[in-house]
């Protein structure tokens, strides 16, 4: 830790030659040159050893049969690509693959238009309003997920539920012990809710916090220019909301794609497994049917369609000059 | 565009408060039902706000043998990987903003490509891994686990703060006498509060939460966490919703007070590094 500002201003800072030449950096002394791999050490040796290590496992796992009856004898049976070739001849999977991917984008994309919008009034709110609003979002986003889930049921409660109640008040009679678990659609439609619910929060203070650091008089001067409102936004927020907006889009798609515990929470993958999405086809035919193979099959694929998804900005990410030095 | 007349004024606080209202209403219902005694829970009369309140569910959930052995749990393991992930990952992100190395990129692509793995899909190696090492039935190795699944949003963001602090700063702290080490306590830290904060609510939360992990690594009682705790609160009373809200408010108290604690860094702050240069 001591020597990085040392070695930081050298590889930082325009060096009086052009560049640091492999001369010189061979003059480099030992433990200099060691100490970005010390440094990472903990972290790479976590990361292989538990996520690295594991994904590849389950890669393998993925061509062999293993079931339970394998597992406890340690018995390793290859089976090429059948669990692949049933998974994907099996037409439920593409349902529930379809199903996944409408989830996700309808969850990703009203989360960030909300998130957006709630970010830009945040900047337009007198002092306590902000605050008030502000308070609001952060206990909303630290309700942990089992608690807000169970106060979700609770709420869409077929007999008792507070929602119900009130569409009868305000007239809707038909909502009295009307239950919203009986579709796949509309069972996902509470889910989708309650995960937009919690990701909101995080996107929110996100894009805010874009907004607030842009530099105030880059405003006044659009204000100067006659640019007002949208056109205002469009000129001086977006481009440095821009970055993060594609950031946290990346992470959303990641998240709600891989959206499991609530769910399973909610309905277990129903009503007759009309809200079961990919990962809760994965727990289904992993830990409840113990089919470890088919399971670890249906992981790799849900990767390769994270993958494809999001390959454009990883590569951006990785070649962008914010990650040079 | 920042002045407005009165009426557009009065028209966006109205607007603030409604959306402010839907935010707080699940978290207002799960204490107020809490606090409903079950007759009043089950009645049909529309009651949003409590007329009378007991403490009842919370004394109940409380004294359900194991909770305070739930709580430590929890604490310990959420805390811990909070810390473990906010060191490791700080370590790791000083280096990959700052100095020149082989094999950089490759690390940054193991970090990117790690967030893309569903955590559930890794349970069974994980679980065979753990066995393997003794750590099943052991806090440190759901700690472990935890600070896996953290690591990489950490580092990645926290390198983007790095980068962020000019390095002028350093430079000029060691102009003014600092020592490196001055310098990181004194120049660099303080600056990535924002970043700090940011990474360890994203921690906090992901310890705190998890439940598959921790129902199948924990099998002996006194290891057990809260989120198992709750679960285990809903077979046992079946439909009494006070008791589950009571246990959900419980459960949600520690996680409330560590946010509301670090709340100003975080508004101001947030991932605003993961994307600056």
């Amino acid at each position: 830790m001591t020597s990085t500002v040392d070695t930081a201003r050298s590889a930082g800072t325009p060096p009086p030659a052009a560049r640091p030449g492999a001369r010189r950096r061979a003059r480099r002394p030992l433990s200099e040159t060691a100490l970005p791999y010390l440094m990472l050490a903990p972290a790479v040796v976590v990361m292989l050893a538990l996520l690295a290590w594991p994904a590849l496992q389950v890669l393998a796992i993925s061509f062999r049969k293993l079931d339970l009856g394998e597992l406890v004898r340690g018995e390793i049976k290859w089976v090429g690509f059948d669990n692949y070739t049933s998974i994907l001849t099996d037409p439920e999977f593409w349902v529930i693959g379809l199903r996944t991917l409408l989830f996700t984008i309808t969850v990703v994309l009203a989360t960030l238009l909300l998130g957006l919008g709630i970010a830009v009034l945040m900047r337009h709110l007198s002092g306590w309003v902000r605050g008030v609003l502000q308070v609001c979002l952060v206990l909303a986003w630290a309700t942990p997920i089992i608690a807000t889930t169970t106060v979700f049921q609770w709420i869409f409660d077929q007999q008792y539920g507070i929602l119900n109640k009130t569409l009868v008040l305000i007239g809707f009679d038909s909502f009295k012990g009307y239950s919203w678990f009986t579709s796949g659609t509309s069972t996902l439609a509470v889910i989708g809710l309650l995960v937009i619910w919690q990701a909101v929060p995080f996107i929110a203070f996100t894009l805010y916090a874009g907004l607030v650091n842009t530099p105030s008089d880059l405003y006044e001067a659009a204000a100067i220019d006659g640019a007002s409102g949208w056109s205002a936004f469009r000129a001086v927020s977006w481009p440095s909301v821009r970055p993060l907006l594609t950031l946290v889009t990346f992470l959303s798609v990641l998240w709600d794609f891989k959206v499991f515990t609530q769910v399973w929470a909610i309905r277990q993958g129903g009503p007759d497994g009309e809200s079961t999405t990919l990962p809760v086809l994965l727990y289904l035919r992993g830990i409840a049917a113990s089919h470890f193979g088919v399971s670890a099959a249906v992981a790799v694929l849900m990767l390769v369609v994270l993958v494809a998804v999001t390959w454009r900005y990883m590569r951006l990410l990785v070649r962008s000059p914010e990650t040079e030095l | 565009m920042l002045h407005k007349s009165p009426a557009q004024r009065v028209a966006l606080a109205v607007f603030g408060l409604v959306l402010a209202g839907f935010f707080l209403f699940p978290t207002y219902w799960m204490f107020t039902t809490a606090l409903k005694t079950p007759a009043q829970i089950l009645s049909p009369a529309y009651d949003l706000v409590p007329l009378s309140a007991t403490l009842k569910n919370f004394v109940n959930a409380i004294t359900k043998p194991g909770f305070t052995t739930f709580l430590t749990n929890s604490l310990t393991v959420t805390l811990g990987a909070v810390a473990f992930a906010l060191v490791a990952g700080l370590l790791a992100a000083v280096p990959l903003a700052r100095l020149r190395f082989r094999g950089r990129k490759g690390f940054i692509m193991l970090v990117l490509v790690a967030q893309l793995a569903p955590l559930e899909a890794l349970f069974v190696p994980m679980y065979l891994i753990m066995r393997d090492a003794d750590l099943l039935n052991s806090l440190w190795g759901l700690l472990l686990v935890y600070v896996a699944f953290t690591l990489p949003f950490t580092v990645w963001t926290l390198r983007g703060f790095v980068k962020g602090i000019p390095i002028e700063l350093e430079e000029a702290a060691m102009v003014d006498g600092c020592g490196r080490w001055g310098v990181f306590t004194r120049v660099t830290l303080p600056l990535l509060g924002p970043g700090l904060v940011a990474t360890s609510v994203f921690s906090f939360i992901t310890a705190w939460n998890e439940f598959l992990y921790a129902l199948v690594f924990m099998r002996e009682k006194d290891k057990q966490t809260l989120p198992v705790w709750l679960s285990s609160f809903k077979t046992a009373f079946g439909t009494d919703w006070g008791g589950i809200m009571a246990a959900s408010v419980i459960y949600a108290i520690p996680a409330l007070i560590f946010f509301l604690l670090v709340q100003r860094k975080l508004v101001s702050g947030s991932t605003a590094g993961a994307v600056k240069g």
